[in-house]
């Protein structure tokens, strides 16, 4: 029942902030509404026990990544802080008209219906149901991060340090 | 009752809201906002296949590594667009022609 309910409100404010990020016009808000939707697929993670992994998401990107993106859009605010590009239907700015969107809608039902046709043998596997029964995954995702995966945890620290000094490098003021 | 196609159509959902953000925002960092939509996306749906299909948590290792490189592109992407902003006077998509000056 409790899970029922989470599952219910973070899927509602994962979907409804993911859809207002994409009408709403001002950056600034489409930031935050993306922290909505983070939060929301944090609690998503809950729903399925993964305790560690939803932790990790609150804290990297809701602590990290969203701050990180506000502090570009206030460092680069100026002119484009509004969008006033063209609308569609009123909604939200775009890039084309409505014949383009109609093209691209078309594509994407063939593309949905395609990959539930190739993807429909699949909820066969899904036998096993959510009980609600759950027990801390921290342990066995330290023990199979050193042990099973420990070439991509190491090439992921060689990445992260690559990304620190590259950004450092490409930020940094230059002389005219 | 919670099933995998539930958070099979959560995804889904995610996905084709970031793909329309990256598609009709002329703003790099809003671009960049439809990528992060993306890779959130392709997290849930490791945990969920973790949860619902399999039995280990491979599935939880792979979106902690997706975390991992989302935060490294962000970190490289801002500071991309920091500096466009410092040569452009913009961020504007368009006036992105160039890959040198």
């Amino acid at each position: 029942m409790f899970l029922d309910i989470l599952f219910l409100g973070s899927a509602l404010l994962t979907v409804v902030s993911a859809i207002l990020v994409l009408t709403t016009r001002n950056i600034m808000h489409s930031c935050i509404f993306l922290l909505g939707s983070l939060i929301g697929i944090a609690g998503l993670y809950a729903t399925l026990g993964a305790d560690f992994v939803a932790v990790t998401q609150v804290m990297v990107y809701v602590g990290g990544i969203v701050i990180l993106m506000l502090f570009a859009v206030m460092l680069t605010g100026g002119k484009d802080f509004v969008s006033k590009a063209q609308s569609l239907l009123g909604l939200m700015p775009t890039m084309g008209n409505a014949w383009s969107y109609g093209v691209g809608g078309l594509v994407a039902v063939v593309f949905l219906l395609t990959n539930v046709q190739l993807l429909s043998r699949l909820g066969a596997m899904a036998q096993k149901k959510n009980d609600g029964s759950f027990e801390s995954t921290v342990n066995k995702i330290g023990h199979l991060l050193v042990k099973d995966h420990v070439l991509a945890f190491e090439l992921s620290s060689v990445l992260l340090l690559g990304a620190l000094v590259g950004a450092a490098i490409i930020a940094r003021p230059r002389k005219q | 009752m919670i099933t995998l196609a539930s958070y099979l159509v959560i995804s889904m959902i995610l996905f084709l809201v970031g793909i329309m953000v990256m598609l009709s925002r002329k703003n790099i960092v809003a671009i960049l906002l439809g990528i992060e939509l993306i890779l959130n996306a392709a997290a849930l749906n490791f945990v969920a296949y973790s949860k619902f299909v399999t039995n280990n948590l491979d599935g939880h290792i792979f979106s902690l590594f997706i975390i991992v490189i989302a935060a490294a592109e962000a970190a490289v992407g801002l500071a991309i667009v920091i500096r466009f902003f410092q040569l452009k006077e913009t961020i504007h998509i368009d006036e992105a022609t160039q890959l040198r000056n």
